[in-house]
């Protein structure tokens, strides 16, 4: 069994259903995205499973308990909030303190300063533990943020979209400490995030949850390869998956005007073809297409090309050029291209 | 927000909101009702035997023109009061929103007014106008502009007393008038601007229409205030002088010169419907206010 | 000839700090330049200041052939997207968007017109009865780029106008920029501090920091030959990896690497530059490298290595799990030398 079980978890705002029906499970060492966009119910979820908000119909497990009702500080969570919620009158290190003088923890003093000076040194934020926290740059905030999460060492962790409202370059390099970080305590964690770089590269296991239900859970390779539904498909990649209307004609996946998409290999009638970019070959196939856009994505060419009645992106190897207004033959990967019932 | 913590605050809400509930009860309902029970009374303040006399106060009411004169000074007070602090609070606001030097100093010199008790600037004023040696006069006087009887001229009387009124309330609107310019925010401004939009357009379209809930509860606010109006007509010009008798004025008069309470906690029952009639105008105007925000917060 | 250009532009603020310390821009017409850098680098400050909306303290901004330098953002002829959307919350969508319409002299049938047609193009025709309030993020926002093009002004300019929005929503805006840009034709000038959404939409790429232009061209030209190793890092995802070493005999050394130069460089310290694409798998490389993580990305993989040398990351295909402390060999593709000390390519 599962180390954290949600069973039919079910939540309402007055008429709104929030989260409908929730089942999600998480491993003892894992690290868990809830993937979905914004007012799909993530943040409810988390304020959920750390107890700050109770469900209507549902249950919650821990470690094979339940805990459907147990306050926050009795299920031993710590919570990283989006907005970092740093005293901004305090020092870091009385930052980093704070939790752990709680009441239920009694630690002795020398042990307090042993486990700061740990998070510090594992986050690497030794030189600041002396500055004000309203001093910190955002980068530095959010680290410190981590740093009370860690240092009470919980049970559980919940990270609510942390890196949000970080620079770009920022938000790369921290999800790798982030993740490496966990790894080395060991003590598992449900990341919510609305971003799919940060799920593929962050979890062990994702969930997308859309409009309070989960559309499907796995590990990111399945998500990515296997999704069940375009929905769940669009999620995930960058640019989004191409989605193109085929109906079956003899021996290939045809489009409008009869032009073909892709050799068939199985499945009859009307069907939605989904096709990840680096799926498609911008020469080899039969049907041609006029490139409208070339994007430079640095290590690859992004190409726009309107190709028989559709648009769809292709994701092209540098080692060609190409130029707006050039025709070319896309060919799909029938090997690695989705069929879904339309 | 429920679960362990639910069940303790069950008794604890009681216990903060107990004191307040009985204190409350004690100094406003109970009166309210212990008034319309003696609205149809023909009770009076020497006291002796008095009775139930049904709606006889209500139908004198009705009747006396006295009551009517005082309801219209009191609308038009109101009115034109208001207005007038309306319109020049708003102004002073929309030309001290900026910094500039002194502004500080500005603020607070016209602030003043608000934090002197009324029946102190009543007086101050009476002294002001005073048609003899009030310094107005002295000053008019020596400008060779005449000397108007600011207090005892009947047709100047009333205009007085709203004088004095706009001065010490005009700074309240402007307060109020401030938080509401400074409340739109900055950008709404550039967003004009790069859209090419006049001073004018700006004032019409942006800042009034986004001041505007804001200075309507001022105006609900302050209308409300100035229908009670009494201390400035008792200290300038007396409870019962026919020119400025305002509606607190001549219950004053009834109850307390004449003595007759029964008849004046009728007068007063009257007052308080027409002060309800207007207040549920202006609440429901914040609340379509209020719903327009909340609906777009969802 | 171009048409936007700003000469030597610097803004120092009333508190003294120096935002923007000398900018040289030029922007031709029909040319869609993306201000790039981190947050403080003034990027923008530098838009505001063409917009109007911040004046300069030295310098002058011409637009189209006019200098604008002194002139007030309602003399200029410009749109604006702000990053916080900046709507009329007390006006609904359609007049929102006709807002800028309504100082032009146009009767009411013709501003109906061109609010309907801009409705029409963004896919907004659902919301024009709304308030601003009523809207997600995302509809907000082209809301706000409706509002900043309905007018056809010489320029758009654009502050970071995806900054807020969820990551699969920004993809999808970012698109529908480049078409609408693309089917106006109207020079833009847009502000992020997202290295990706400015390589995938510029014709000009100007990466900025500390108030300064480090290198400007197409996104080709800062990401093969950066000017510096600010560039360098800054554009690209995940950053390129750099190797701290010197230059001797003709060769790049690092512990546990002697790379080789093709061309003849001056001796002494030196940092090599090699983009993640450009790092192989080899077994009979000479670099041996431990792998730390895997990070998947769907299309392909960063593989996080510790060497000798320093940590590396490595992009490739899609080709399986790699095994966390497994040991590979390395091949360089393609590298960059720079001085450590300056900053400067060699």
């Amino acid at each position: 069994m599962s180390w954290l079980q949600l069973k039919g978890v079910t939540r309402r705002f007055g008429k709104a259903e929030v989260l409908s029906g929730i089942d999600l499970s998480l491993e003892g060492d894992e690290m868990l995205v809830v993937l979905g966009p914004t007012g799909a119910g993530k943040t409810t979820l988390l304020r959920i499973v750390a107890g700050l908000d109770a469900p209507d119909t549902g249950q919650i497990e821990m470690d094979g308990e339940e805990v459907t009702h147990w306050s926050p500080a009795e299920r031993d969570i710590a919570f990283v909030f989006q907005h970092f919620a740093l005293y901004p009158d305090w020092s870091v290190r009385r930052n980093l303190e704070f939790p752990l003088k709680a009441p239920r923890q009694q630690l002795a003093s020398g042990e307090i300063d042993q486990r700061v000076g740990w998070a510090a040194e594992l986050l690497k934020i030794e030189r600041l533990l002396d500055r004000s926290a309203a001093r910190l740059s955002g980068g530095e905030m959010q680290r410190v943020a981590i740093g009370q999460a860690i240092v009470r060492r919980p049970r559980l962790f919940l990270f609510d979209e942390p890196l949000t409202n970080l620079d770009a370059k920022l938000r790369e390099s921290l999800r790798l400490e982030l993740a490496l970080l966990r790894q080395e305590l060991g003590i598992p964690a449900i990341y919510v995030t609305h971003d799919q770089a940060e799920a593929l590269s962050m979890g062990d296991s994702i969930a997308v949850l859309a409009e309070g239900r989960i559309l499907q859970q796995g590990s990111p390779e399945a998500i990515y390869r296997q999704p069940v539904s375009p929905v769940v498909a669009r999620q995930l990649g960058q640019p989004a998956i191409n989605i193109l209307s085929v109906q079956r004609r003899g021996d290939a996946w045809i489009g409008p005007n009869e032009a073909e998409r892709m050799p068939a290999l199985s499945g009859t009638g009307e069907m939605l073809l989904g096709v990840r970019p680096e799926d498609i070959a911008p020469e080899g196939g039969r049907v041609p297409g006029v490139v409208r856009v070339v994007e430079d994505a640095g290590a690859a060419w992004i190409l726009w090309v309107d190709w028989a009645g559709a648009s769809i992106h292709i994701i092209a190897s540098k080692e060609r050029r190409f130029a707006p207004g050039e025709t070319v033959h896309p060919r799909i990967d029938a090997e690695r291209a989705l069929l879904w019932p339309r | 927000m429920r679960g362990s913590m639910g069940r303790c605050r069950d008794w604890t809400q009681y216990a903060f909101v107990g004191p307040a509930l009985i204190l409350l009860i004690g100094i406003n309902v109970f009166p309210l009702l212990y008034s319309i029970a003696l609205s149809f009374t023909n009770v009076d303040l020497v006291g002796g035997a008095w009775k139930f006399v049904g709606g006889f106060n209500y139908a004198v009411a009705f009747k006396f023109a006295k009551y009517g004169a005082a309801l219209r000074t009191t609308a038009l007070f109101v009115c034109v009061a208001v207005a007038v602090e309306l319109v020049l609070g708003f102004a002073l606001a929309l030309a001290l929103k900026d910094r500039f030097g002194g502004r500080a100093f500005t603020l607070t010199a016209l602030l003043v007014p608000m934090m002197l008790p009324p029946a102190v600037i009543a007086l101050f004023w009476k002294l002001v106008l005073n048609g003899h040696y009030g310094i107005l006069n002295q000053c008019l006087g020596a400008l060779g502009l005449g000397q108007p009887q600011w207090i005892t001229d009947p047709d100047l009387k009333l205009l007085s007393i709203l004088l004095v009124d706009v001065w010490m309330w005009t700074p309240f609107m402007m307060l109020i008038a401030l938080a509401a310019l400074n409340a739109i925010p900055g950008y709404l401004y550039e967003a004009a601007a790069i859209d090419r939009a006049s001073r004018w357009k700006v004032f019409r379209r942006i800042t009034l229409p986004l001041c505007a809930p804001l200075l309507g509860l001022a105006v609900l606010l302050r209308a409300t205030d100035a229908i009670k109006q009494f201390d400035l007509v008792m200290a300038i010009t007396g409870p019962n002088d026919p020119a400025t008798q305002t509606v607190s004025a001549l219950l004053y008069q009834v109850v307390f010169r004449d003595g007759k309470v029964g008849l004046g906690a009728a007068y007063s029952y009257v007052v308080l419907v027409l002060v309800l009639a207007l207040a549920s105008v202006f609440v429901r105007y914040m609340s379509s206010v209020q719903r327009r925000e909340e609906a777009g917060a969802q | 000839m171009s048409f936007l250009e700003c000469r030597d532009l610097v803004k120092t603020f009333a508190d003294g700090t120096r935002a923007v310390q000398g900018i040289d821009l030029r922007c031709g017409e029909g040319e869609f330049a993306v201000l790039l850098g981190p947050s403080g680098c003034g990027k923008t400050t530098t838009l505001r200041m063409v917009a109007g909306l911040e004046k300069p303290t030295a310098g002058q901004i011409v637009l189209g052939g006019a200098d604008i330098t002194d002139c007030s953002p309602a003399e200029r002829d410009v749109g604006f997207a702000f990053q916080f959307y900046a709507l009329y919350p007390h006006l609904k969508v359609e007049d929102n968007i006709g807002f800028p319409l309504e100082s032009m002299g146009l009767n009411r049938q013709e501003r109906r017109q061109r609010v309907a047609d801009i409705v029409e193009r963004l896919g907004l025709g659902a919301l024009v009865g709304r308030y601003p309030r009523q809207l997600s993020g995302g509809d907000q926002q082209r809301v706000a780029l409706a509002r900043a093009m309905v007018r056809r002004p010489q320029i758009y300019l654009m502050d970071e106008p995806l900054g807020t929005l969820d990551a699969g929503l920004r993809l999808e805006m970012r698109e529908m920029i480049r078409a609408q840009q693309l089917d106006a034709g109207i020079a833009t000038l847009y502000v992020t501090h997202d290295q990706e959404e400015a390589m995938s939409l510029a014709d000009q790429v100007v990466v900025m920091d500390e108030g300064r232009i480090r290198q400007s061209g197409a996104a080709a030209l800062v990401y093969d030959q950066p000017a510096d190793l600010f560039v360098a890092h800054f554009i690209g995802s995940p950053s390129m990896n750099f190797i701290t070493g010197e230059i001797r005999e003709d060769c790049f050394v690092a512990p546990g690497l002697v790379w080789p130069l093709a061309e003849p460089v001056r001796p002494g310290p030196a940092t090599l530059g090699v983009r993640p694409e450009f790092v192989r798998p080899d077994a009979k490389g000479q670099l041996r490298a431990e792998v730390v993580r895997d990070e998947y990305q769907g299309a392909c993989r960063y593989i996080h290595l510790q060497a000798e040398c320093g940590r590396l990351v490595m992009r490739v295909a899609d080709r399986g799990r790699e095994a966390v402390g497994a040991s590979l060999g390395l091949d360089f593709a393609r590298v960059l030398l720079f001085d450590p000390v300056s900053g400067k390519r060699l």
